[in-house]
Order: C-alpha cells, then structure tokens, then sequence
C-alpha cells in the first residue's frame, strides 16, 4: 500500500443528462418498434380511403390472403436473420414444398408427409453445416436454391397436381368477424413473439446473434443454436409453401422465387437487422403485410404499370429512410 | 351516335349492326380489366397496344365504361395471383389474363369466378374449369406451313425443322402440328430438327452447326423470330436458299420482299397475333352482354401469303409484327377445339 | 495473508501454443479462497490466455489443472468450470447487445427456468449491482446496446456475481476497470476486499499499478508466457512491480527541456471546440504534441472528429488513432499489414493496383519498428493481443504521409512497456515534424506533451505549456466549479 493511487480522470457523468439521454433512447427505441405498425396503418388507411370496398370483410379476406405464406415465410427468413444468416433458398425451398403437397402429398399422404419431415431436416443439417464448416450461408443456400427448384422441376416438371381438398378446405376456413388471414397472421406473430422475444429458450437464440462468442464462453452449444434456427426455419418454409399451395390450388416449380427477397425485405421493413440478433418477430408479419398492401395501393392508384416496379421500390425506400432517420435519434453513448 | 354507327358499318356488316346496338346497351357501365404477367418483348408490346387501341375506342364509343390493363412487375404467378385478387376487389365485371401459369393462378380466379366476375385468358391460359380460354390453334398453323410446302414441293423435298424454346408448351405443339404434316404428305422428309429459341441469332447458330451434315435442304419451317436467322446462316454457307416459312416479323418479311423483288422468291408466313388481347376483350364483353360461348376457343391465326405480302408489310413497324385489328363481330367466328 | 488454506484451483507446468507461438510455458499458481490474486504483466504476457484456460473457454496442451486435489485438464470445459464455481469478466465484454440486462443474467444463470423468469432475473441482477455499484441508474429491461460502456462493464461484473442454487467460488476480473470512472472503479475494488473477506477468491487482472497493490493480497507477475515472480503484495512497490514484468523500454525522460515551438510560424491547426464561447482556441504548430486533458467526455472526443471532417474536408491528410479499437479502429478480417497499409494505399500503387512487394516491405517496416510480436504480419489482425492491435493502429496512422495524427485515448488497456515504446516513437516523429493532437485520461501522459488544453464542458478552459504543467493546476482547471 505505499504505492501512489494514480489519477485516472474520469468522472461520472452528470446525472440529469444520463436521464435526458435515456430518455431520447427509450423514445427513439419505441419510435423504431412502432414504425413498421405505423407505416402499415398509414397504408391500410390510404386503401381505405382509395378503395372503400377493401374495408369489409370479402375486401379483407381478398387482399391479405396471400400474404399469409409470405408472413410465413419472413418468419422463417427472421429466424435465420437472428443468427446473422440468410437464406437465398426460402423462395425456391417454399416452390419444392409446394410441389411436394400438390404431387406426393396428394397421391401418397404418408410418403408426402416423411418428404416434407425430410426437408425439414435438410435444413437442419444446413445449419450444423453451416456452422461447423463455418460456411457463408448465403453461398450454402445459394446453392441449395438450385437444389430445391431442380428437385421441383423433377417433381412437377410442367406446371399443375393439385393441392389436397383438405388442404384447400383448411386456407379457405371462413373465421367469424376476422378474415381467416387476420387471425392467422395475430396468432403466428404472437405465437413466434412469445417464444422469441419472451421465452428463456427464445433468449439464447438471440443471444447467439447478438454475440456468439460470448454465448460460447457462456457454455452455451452455438450448434445447436443454429441447428435449432435452420429447423424452425424449414418448418415455417413448409407452412408456408403449404399454406400457398392450397390457396393456388396447384403448383409451379417457380411459383415463389420471389419470397427470397420479399421474405427478406419483410424482415427489415419490420425493424430487423442483418447483423447483431436484432429481430422482432411482429415487425416480421407487419413487414409482410405492408409490401403485399403497398401492391395493393400501387394497383388501386392505377399507378402504369411501367411506373408500377419504380414506385414499389420507392415505398421501401421511404420506409426505410424514415427508420433511418429514426435510428438517428438513437444516440448511442459511448 | 351516328359517327358511332357509321363506324361499326365500315367495321361489321349490316346485319351484325343490330345485336350490337344491344350489346353497347347491356355493358355501358361495365369495366374490364387486363391482367398481364410479362411486358418485356416484341409481341407482348404488340398485345398491348392492341388492347389499348380497341378498349379506347370502345370507351369512347360507349360501349364500356372503362377498361384498364395491369402488368405484373415480375412474371410471377403469386404476384399475378395478388393482383387479381386486388382487381376483384376494384369491382371489375370482367377479367382479362394473360397469365404466367395455367395452375397456380387456379385460386384467384375461382375466387373472381365465384363473386361473379366473368375471367377470360388468353395466349398464357388458365386451367381453372370456370374461366374463358381463347388460344391460337397452334398445331394448325404448324400443319398449314406443311400443306403450303406439300402444295410447292409436289415431287417431294427434304425439309429442315427450326423449332422455339425446349419444353416450352407451344414449341411442343407446333411441333405436333409439323409432325401431323410430314405423315399427311409423305413426300416431304424432315431430314433435321434444331432449336432457334425463337431468336434470330441462336436460329442463325444453331442452322449454321447443323448445315454441313445435311443434304440438299428445300425447305425450312420456322416459329417465328427465327426466319431472318436462318436465311444468313443460309447465306453465309452458301448454299442455296430454300423456301423458308416464317412468323409474320417484320424483318422476316421485308427480307422475304427483297429476294421476291429480286429473284421471285416465293413463300409462305403463319403466327398467333398479338392483337388477341382486342378478341378477348371482345369475347368478355359479350359474355357480360349475355352471351353465350363455349369455354374453350379457338383463335385463328394470321397468314402472309405471296399476294398478301405487299399489304401485310404496309404500316407495319420496323421491329413489328402482322397484327389485325378484331372487331366484335370476330367473336361469333370462334370455334370450339375438338374434342382429344 | 493469514492462514495458508486448502488451494481451490492448483495449475502445475501448464503450456498453451498457438501454432509456433507458445502463450504459456509451465506455469504454477495457485488460487486459494478468500485470497485476491493479482495478475500483473505486459500486454501478450499470458494473463488472458490464463484465464481463458481457467475459465474453461481454451484447453491447456500440457501440465495439471488441479481441483480438489483430482487433475481435471482432460475434458475440462466451460460447464466444468462453472461447477467448481469459476467465473470470468473477460477483458472484451460477453454480455448480447440486443439483449436486455435481464435476459443477459439469464444466459449465465441456468438456474432461472421457471416461469417468471424475467421478473426474477431483473431483480436478482439489480440486487447484486445495488450491492457494488450502489446508484448505478440501471434498469433490468434496459437494451444492453443502449446503455454506456461504463454501464455495461458493471452489468457484466455484476452477472459475475449473481448466481441462483450454484456455487460460486473464484471470479476472474480481466481488466475490469479499464472503462470505469475512478468513482466505479473504487467501488468495485471495495467489493472485492468485502467479497474475498468472505471467503471468496477473485484473480485480478489491471494495468493500474496502484489499483492492484491497494487490493491483492498476492500479485504474480507474468512475463513471455511465464510467471516469474509471486509475492504478497505488500512485498511489492510500484518500482519493483514494473521493474519485475521486465519491460524493455528506457526509463522516460522526464527532465527534458521545454522549448516552446510556438515561434512566430503560423500553426497547422487552429479550430474552436463546437461548444466554445470565449473563442479560446485549440492550436497545434509543426513538431508539437498538443494534449487535451480533463474529465473524460468533456468534448475532447468531438474536437478530434470534428477537426478529422474539416481536414478531410478541405483535403487535407491527417490520420486519427482511435481509442475504442473494437468499434472504431480494426478491421478485424484483414491481416495486420492489410490494417496498416490502409491508409497508406496512395503510396503502395503501382499503376492501378497495389503493390504487394511494397505493402509487405512496409508491413515489416513498421513491425520492426512498433515490436508488433507476431510470427507472421499476414495473420489476422485479431490473432494479436490487445497492445499489440493497438500497436498496429500507430503504425496504421504513423505510416501514413499524414503531417497531423490525431490521438483519441489510444492507450486504453495497454500495459507500461508497450506504453514506453510507442510514447518514444511519438516523440521520435513530433522532433521530424509531425504534429500529434492527444486525448489522453492518464495524467502521467501529458508530460510527453508541449501544450494541454483542459477541457470542461465541451469548451477548452485552460492552455498551459507543459513547464506550468502540475497536476493541482490540471485539477484546479477540470472542477473549477467544485473548487469555486
């Protein structure tokens, strides 16, 4: 103890701004949350106001029905988003499983029901490979993509089967008061909510976006975080592709590339990030349902259809800049 | 009025005059609209001026209230499906489709047909039992290529066959209709089969690598973009040129023009026209007018020949491609297919 | 230092290579409840790689890790560890930024399964943090990503102490109070004499020579893989301490003679702080080193950034050393001589394209001279220590042709020796020419520089010269309004 305590010159921070600071983060963090609810209210209403037949339950029904499998399908592109992934195959995986439930499923029930148990262990297995090769996962599903639309093309190598009547009979389920596409995008959000968001088990999935080596030094087993994730993501990917599939009523091997990049565009118009485990499980669906709505609007405004592309691109800009500008007020301290 | 009956004089005969009178009645506060999965080429941008020319017209006329057409940004069958879905919800009476499969859109038009939306596709098809189908015979115009060379070539000749994009359906069909033609007239032997993909460059490649292993060749069929192709590939080789059916393009015929201006050169062009989207929007509004049609249609298709050349080629756009102008009193001309 | 008690952990000849670079050789200690044991050495000497062995989170190649008296090296692991009641606050922080401090707690607490979990955990962690950080301000729901970084380290050591039905036993604190306030930092070290007079038994790790003799009972001292000294800390002075970790460095050269530089020349930089208001500007003129001093975030931080935009602005070259090296400063998938040619990529081109010949020649330039201790500069930047990347970020700005190197609080977490060198080098190239403007939070830093500016509210309130420097005068300038 004869040693000189050295002057290290820091002092703490005086309080009232640590309060002010809070403050604006706590703000501007409810801002960020509420922006994807925000800009889906905004859009609903301006279809409201365009279209007032939209504002019933046929109107409903019509113009979200399809965006149950897309909201599936974002949940499951979120589910890898949260450990810092991305799937390129979703699009193509959903297309195979829609070919699986309009060809095999429907003619041999049992052999179609092992097939899509199957895919979901592929993408388990995906993500033990992934994670034990430490392969980029874009170039895996990248990969995979033309796995699944070669193994769609085989199945169902021109366009048609059909879908099973059950199947049909379950997505056209008329609910009281609520279109059917409503209550099933509530309960999917809060559902994957609960468990994410709110679950103990949910907790280390995040974590392992968010900081991965730590999780490890933690003692937590990342490969079974990821192979957890990529199944969960498989199982979402079969709902949706069969949830599409009996809304179609018969399948294309192509008919959902495009869910790759919705999907995608879904989760971070919800407020997800690429990177950090920074996901929200009901910003997803409402993600979702804003770009199937902002089709909608663009389609009700009789907006040319040269102009059509442009302007789709533009609402997601808009949205995401204001996000931006929102995480602006986000001051990070350091 | 009166410029509008006058009008339909020049387009119909005297007695078709009546019934539509009726028609213009029945659907005046009707709307149709298009439901387009793809924009990006030559005939497509064809399809739509014609739809946009006749509905116009027909607006202005009075016949239809309004009549707007809607362009998938993707070529996606879910996104087309969305988009019908939407367009149900505007409240159109009809719907027009040109759709990007004939399967997956099967739910949004059962969806359309059920709140009593007439549906009618055409050029790409749907399956959905309660829509419209109009489409060109294609096996037809493969056959009628084959009888015009059976008429030339009596004695027998040795034909080579340029067919479109592999597995394609309609590269299946036209097929068909070439095979049905070389069995109706013996003398004519297919001694070769490449694939153009209906394009003149891969057309030109594709004949050219297949050019020295064939014997003498008298004929060529083609589907359509290709024929141009297939003449330089002729050229450069420097063998002689055969007789070539070609798919109504403007370069094929203007090329076609100039050898008949040079050397009396003689052939034969046959393709499904782009202004099929002006039939079937005929066809929806006679079904909202009360009318009724067979589900399944035929439409015909549109041939140059040696003394339609001149005509043909009058008017037409460079880059362009024969089309016609159809009138509703086309529609009571449609056939049925018959029955496989 | 009382009575000699059964050892918790005993590690015998314990090695750790990391390809051609042995990290440990042969190391003994031993860790005993109710015992602070300080660990003490250059930056690269071993300590982390130690810990991280302790801790479960690296293997040991060779040698006996000794708990209660049965050998458990082979298959030793993270869960192995947290058994025998051993936890670790490692140096680079482990908590999830997009985590809330709660769910954090649960991560390291499996004990927290039930329902109502959340509410259990936040209440827990809010305990143990009321017990050592009394007025921490921290809420359980809180986004671990908003909170500062000083506030995070004490959730991070906090959750160190918070445990649910286990046993807890020894607590490794690796640089704990690198981003801590003096204020924190007190009470931390409090909690460590109370934790371990309870019979617990902490390792601390800390740069802070004072720190570590006011709180172990015991220092080793680690030196190239090796410890090569133990003793009670009372047999240690701050002399003795340094002298033992071996550092290569010559001693400073404090009596130096101050000749201002300030000659009538026209001065590099002249820029008012944003928040200024008396127009008391900073200047720097050529060969000067200009400190900025005061109470850390007093707005020296925004003066460097806001001078690096005008320069880079106007087009003018300067290089900036940054502090927070893990957020600001590596670009941690390159390799080392990639993140030091970096800003150098103008004089390395031949034609269009770099030059590897002369990136590497300059790679092993700057590797000579920084003793960046590395067997190869192509290595991934992150396969070096702490010091050592920081090292390389100097060399980064040094290489560049930039006249004017800013200097953000570079030299947080680094130990005394690689201190040495770098403050030689510093000086090396002010005498060329160079001008450097230095934040600095360590008060013996600013006598390598000509002119302090001391800051206080984001306006610079006081200009010495460093032969009126004094740490009252420093002092007097920070809290003037405490003093006034």
């Amino acid at each position: 103890m004869n040693a000189p305590q050295p002057m290290t010159l820091k002092k703490p921070p005086a309080a009232n701004t640590v309060d002010r600071a809070a403050g604006g983060v706590n703000r501007a963090r409810w801002l960020r949350n509420a922006l994807p609810g925000i800009s889906l209210v905004v859009l609903l209403a301006t279809i409201f106001i365009m279209q007032p037949r939209a504002m019933s339950y046929m109107g409903m029904n019509l113009m979200l029905n399809l965006a149950v499998p897309i909201a599936l399908a974002t949940i499951a592109q979120m589910l890898i988003i949260t450990v810092n992934d991305l799937d390129l195959s979703l699009g193509s995986f959903i297309s195979f499983v829609a070919c699986v439930a309009a060809t095999l499923l429907n003619d041999h029930p049992l052999l179609g029901c092992l097939v899509l148990l199957g895919c979901i262990g592929v993408y388990a297995l995906l993500g033990a490979l992934i994670h034990s090769r430490r392969l980029p996962a874009i170039v895996v599903t990248l990969g995979m993509s033309f796995i699944w639309v070669g193994g769609a093309v085989l199945l169902l190598p021109a366009p048609g089967g059909s879908a099973p009547q059950w199947l049909q009979a379950l997505v056209k389920i008329k609910t009281p008061v609520l279109p059917f596409a409503i209550v099933v995008c509530v309960v999917l959000a809060v559902a994957v909510h609960l468990f994410l968001m709110r679950s103990r088990f949910g907790v280390v999935l995040r974590g392992a976006g968010g900081n991965p080596l730590a999780m490890a030094k933690a003692g937590w087993s990342l490969l079974r975080i990821k192979v957890t994730l990529y199944a969960l993501a498989g199982g979402f990917g079969v709902l949706s592709g069969l949830f599409l599939v009996g809304l179609t009523t018969s399948a294309d091997a192509n008919m959902a590339l495009r869910y790759t990049l919705l999907s995608i565009a879904g989760v971070i118009l919800g407020g997800g990030e690429f990177t950090g485990g920074r996901v929200s499980p009901i910003g997803a669906v409402l993600g979702a349902l804003t770009l199937v709505l902002a089709g909608s609007l663009l389609s009700f405004i009789r907006i040319s259809p040269d102009w059509q592309i442009g302007a789709q691109g533009a609402i997601l800009i808009l949205v995401l800049a204001l996000r931006t500008a929102v995480n602006r007020l986000e001051v990070r301290p350091v | 009025m009166e410029r509008h009956t006058l009008r339909c004089a020049l387009l119909s005969t005297a007695l078709l005059i009546t019934p539509f009178m009726h028609a213009q009645a029945d659907t005046a506060d009707k709307t149709i609209a298009l439901s387009n999965n793809y924009a990006g080429n030559s005939w497509r941008q064809s399809m739509l001026n014609s739809w946009q020319q006749t509905t116009e017209q027909a607006v202005k006329d009075g016949v239809i209230a309004g009549a707007d057409s809607f362009t998938t940004a993707e070529n996606q069958a879910t996104e087309q499906a969305a988009q019908i879905q939407n367009l149900i919800l505007q409240g159109y009476n009809a719907i027009v489709i040109n759709a990007a499969s004939p399967t997956a859109l099967n739910g949004a038009v059962k969806q359309a047909c059920d709140a009593g939306i007439v549906v009618v596709s055409f050029d790409g098809i749907v399956t959905e039992p309660c829509a419209y189908r109009i489409s060109m015979d294609f096996k037809q115009s493969g056959l009628d290529g084959m009888d015009y060379l059976a008429k030339r070539f009596p004695d027998g000749a040795n034909v080579l066959e340029v067919r479109g994009l592999a597995g394609v359906s309609v590269d299946g069909m036209i097929h068909s209709g070439v095979v049905a033609g070389a069995s109706k007239h013996p003398q004519l032997k297919v001694v070769g089969s490449v694939n153009g993909n209906w394009s003149q460059t891969a057309a030109q490649k594709a004949v050219a690598g297949i050019l020295p292993s064939l014997p003498k060749i008298d004929a060529v069929v083609t589907q359509g973009d290709d024929g141009f192709g297939v003449a330089q590939a002729f050229t450069a080789a420097g063998r002689p040129l055969p007789v070539i059916i070609f798919g109504n393009r403007e370069e094929e015929l203007a090329w076609w023009k100039k050898q008949k201006d040079a050397n009396g050169y003689q052939s034969f062009s046959i393709s499904s026209a782009p202004s099929i989207s002006s039939l079937s929007f005929w066809v929806a509004q006679q079904l909202l007018d009360g009318k009724q049609l067979p589900h399944d249609l035929l439409s015909p298709a549109i041939s140059v020949t040696q003394d339609t050349l001149e005509s043909s080629l009058k008017g037409l756009e460079k880059g362009g491609i024969v089309s016609q102008v159809y009138s509703v009193d086309d529609v009571a001309q449609l056939k049925s297919p018959a029955p496989q | 230092m009382t009575v000699t008690q059964a050892a918790l952990v005993d590690l015998k000849g314990v090695g750790k290579r990391f390809g051609a670079v042995r990290a440990l050789n042969d190391v003994d200690l031993t860790f005993r409840p109710g015992e602070c044991l300080g660990l003490i050495g250059h930056n690269g000497a071993g300590k982390s790689t130690l810990m991280h062995i302790l801790a479960g989170t690296l293997s040991a190649d060779s040698g006996t890790v000794l708990m209660g008296g049965a050998d458990v090296r082979n298959g030793y692991s993270v869960q192995v560890a947290r058994q025998h009641g051993i936890r670790c606050v490692f140096q680079e922080l482990s908590l999830c930024p997009n985590l809330t401090v709660a769910e954090n707690t649960r991560l390291t607490c499996p004990g927290l399964r039930d329902f109502g979990w959340r509410r259990k955990a936040g209440a827990l962690i809010v305990a143990t943090l009321d017990s050592i950080f009394p007025d921490h301000r921290i809420s359980p729901g809180e986004v671990v990503a908003d909170l500062p970084i000083a506030q995070r380290q004490m959730v991070e050591i906090a959750r160190a102490f918070t445990c649910v039905d286990e046993h807890l036993a020894l607590v490794i604190l690796d640089e704990p109070t690198s981003s801590l306030d003096a204020r924190v930092a007190g009470q931390l070290l409090h909690h460590v004499r109370r934790y371990v007079e309870s019979g617990g038994c902490v390792v601390l790790i800390s740069h802070i020579l004072g720190e570590m003799l006011a709180t172990c009972d015991r220092i080793a001292v680690m030196s190239d893989g090796c410890v090569v000294e133990v003793r009670g800390a009372s047999a240690f002075t701050h002399a003795s301490l340094v002298e033992c970790m071996g550092t290569v460095s010559k001693p400073q050269d404090q009596d130096r003679v101050f000749v201002s530089r300030r000659d009538g020349q026209p001065p590099v930089v002249e820029q008012l702080p944003a928040r200024q208001q008396n127009g008391q500007a900073v200047a720097a003129w050529p060969g000067e080193i200009v400190g900025l001093a005061g109470l850390a975030g007093q707005g020296q931080s925004q003066l460097l950034v806001q001078l690096l935009r005008e320069r880079i602005a106007s087009g003018k070259r300067v290089a900036m050393v940054a502090g927070d090296r893990q957020t600001d400063g590596v670009f941690s998938l390159w390799s080392i001589a990639e993140n030091i040619s970096i800003s150098s990529l103008a004089a390395l081109r031949h034609g269009l394209l770099i030059d590897p010949q002369a990136e590497q020649a300059m790679a092993a330039k700057w590797q000579q001279r920084m003793n960046i201790r590395t067997p190869d500069m192509n290595n991934p930047i992150l396969s070096l220590s702490g010091g050592n990347q920081q090292k390389a970020l100097f060399a980064r700005a040094l290489a560049s042709d930039s006249e004017l190197i800013l200097m953000d609080d570079p030299m947080r977490g680094v130990d005394v020796g690689t201190k040495r060198e770098v403050y030689a080098i510093i000086k090396e190239e002010a005498a060329r020419g160079r001008t450097f403007i230095w934040y600095s939070t360590e008060l013996e830093e600013l006598n390598h520089c000509d002119h302090i500016y001391v800051f206080r509210n984001g306006q610079a309130v006081a200009d010495l010269p460093r032969n009126e420097l004094s740490e009252a005068q420093i002092l007097r300038s920070s809290f003037q309004e405490e003093v006034a």
